[in-house]
């Protein structure tokens, strides 16, 4: 059994398998939670990709004049605010309702960086998914909204690869976001002392 | 190696700045409890039992003094050796229960097992048995919500046990229980004591634990008020 607590190096374990389990469980667990956490990704994600695409779309059919480009330009960046604005604001909350509980971990033996890798792997998989789905989504409205009276060069390749940057760019959006807004909070609460977490009131 | 103490607390003081007050939540308190021993703690609320709990647990920073663990300044632990600590020396049951709510009656005892490096079917087999012994053994994958406040303790409890610790500390560990299930959960934490020479520390105002404990510590004000052993508590009980 124990000993001295200077002894020797004692260490607690954790290993990443171990981890990717308990954040699999945790999201499964909080299916609800992380439903809503991922629509609003998805509905983020969908805007801004949804968007580019159709200027991408408007700017192949119409050529991109000055005045064109300025207005597209505000609407990829208002579409990215909101995008940010919706992501941050959820994952925030998911977080710091979670503040006794990362407590809790502590004082069962979680080190600061176990708790870091639990919201890692949770917010990436949250993240990943909810900004594939959003992005493919986005990217299919775009489409239709065009099928109509273009349909004949929606499939041009010249747009296709901006088609793919989209996709890409909306996906890296969900991603860095979500884990921003996941990791901030979670280091937060992990570096405090368990009794202080323990103690958080919402 | 074995020690005679095995908390230790020097000139243990807590502060809190209440932005132009100073709260004094704990001033000045040295305490020494002996390796196998069942010791109380009372006061009246706020006279600093729980920032006491915290203290000698690891789980808060005091503004002055020292906490010594088998002769191991905690204060000089780093990261790893203060996370082993807490997860294989001490088991923490808290007044408020402080289970994971998402969490099964058995993944909550299993959770401090997965940080000690316990492989799976072990950590099943052993939360199984702790269960068991605490009387859940039908209820093992009940929620918390799903519980009664008596079976939510008897669960921490479990959960408190799981890496066999040497040091159990328990903050009111029948504050929200009736009488009955309070005296439950005193008789099940003395026997740990009594039967695995578990050091149980305890903050509390239920009286019933005065006929358990070995010594117990009044403290008022952050400061100790007066100490007694258990025989003189007796002894002063026949004389009325
Ligand atoms: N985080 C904090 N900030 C400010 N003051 C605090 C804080 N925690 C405790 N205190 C103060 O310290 C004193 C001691 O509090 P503590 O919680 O230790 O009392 P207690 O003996 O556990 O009481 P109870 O029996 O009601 O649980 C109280 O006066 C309380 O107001
Ligand atoms: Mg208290």
């Amino acid at each position: 059994m124990s000993g001295a607590v200077g002894e020797a190096r004692r260490e607690v374990r954790f290993p990443i398998s171990e981890a990717f389990r308990f954040s699999v469980e945790s999201i499964r667990k909080r299916f609800t939670r992380a439903l809503i956490t991922a629509i609003s990704i998805v509905l983020g994600v969908a805007f801004y990709v949804g968007l580019r695409t159709m200027s991408d779309i408007m700017i192949f059919i119409y050529g991109g004049s000055e005045a064109a480009r300025s207005y597209q330009f505000w609407m990829a960046i208002i579409s990215l605010i909101v995008c940010a604005v919706g992501i941050l604001n959820s994952m925030l909350m998911a977080v710091t309702e979670r503040t006794r509980e990362i407590g809790t971990m502590k004082c069962l033996g979680a080190m600061d960086s176990h708790i870091l890798m639990i919201f890692l792997i949770e917010s990436s998989l949250i993240g990943i998914i909810g900004g594939v789905m959003g992005a493919v989504i986005g990217w299919v409205t775009g489409l239709l909204i065009y099928v109509g009276e273009h349909a004949a060069i929606l499939f041009n390749p010249a747009l296709l690869g901006s088609y793919a940057l989209r996709i890409g760019e909306g996906v890296l959006i969900a991603m860095v976001l979500t884990v921003g807004a996941t990791i901030y909070p979670a280091y937060y609460a992990a570096s405090m002392d368990p009794a202080d977490a323990l103690r958080f009131e919402l | 190696m074995r020690y005679e103490y095995t908390v230790e607390t020097e000139d243990l003081a807590k502060y809190y700045q209440m932005g132009e007050v100073v709260v004094k939540a704990l001033d000045g308190i040295n305490l020494r409890i002996r390796r196998g021993e069942y010791l109380s703690i009372m006061g009246p609320s706020g006279s600093g039992k729980t920032t006491l709990f915290n203290m000698i647990g690891g789980l808060d920073r005091p503004t002055r003094g020292r906490v010594y663990i088998d002769e191991v300044d905690i204060s000089k632990l780093d990261a790893y050796e203060l996370a082993w600590l807490r997860c294989r020396k001490i088991g923490y049951i808290f007044q408020t229960f402080n289970l994971i709510p998402v969490l099964t009656a058995l993944e909550n005892v299993t959770l401090p097992m997965i940080f000690a490096g316990v492989p799976r079917e072990e950590r099943l087999r052993r939360a199984i048995e702790l269960l068991t012994k605490v009387g859940l053994g039908d209820r093992l994958h009940h929620k918390p919500a799903e519980l009664s406040g008596g079976q939510q303790q008897r669960v921490a409890i479990a959960r408190a046990l799981a890496n066999d610790p040497v040091i159990v500390l328990a903050d009111e560990p029948t504050g929200n229980l009736d009488l009955h299930t309070g005296l439950e959960i005193i008789t099940m934490l003395r026997n740990l004591n009594k039967e695995k020479g578990v050091t149980v520390f305890t903050a509390t105002h239920d009286l019933k634990m005065i006929d358990v404990s070995d010594r117990i510590v009044w403290i008022r004000d952050g400061k100790i008020d007066r100490i007694e052993k258990r025989v003189d508590v007796v002894v002063s009980m026949e004389e009325m």
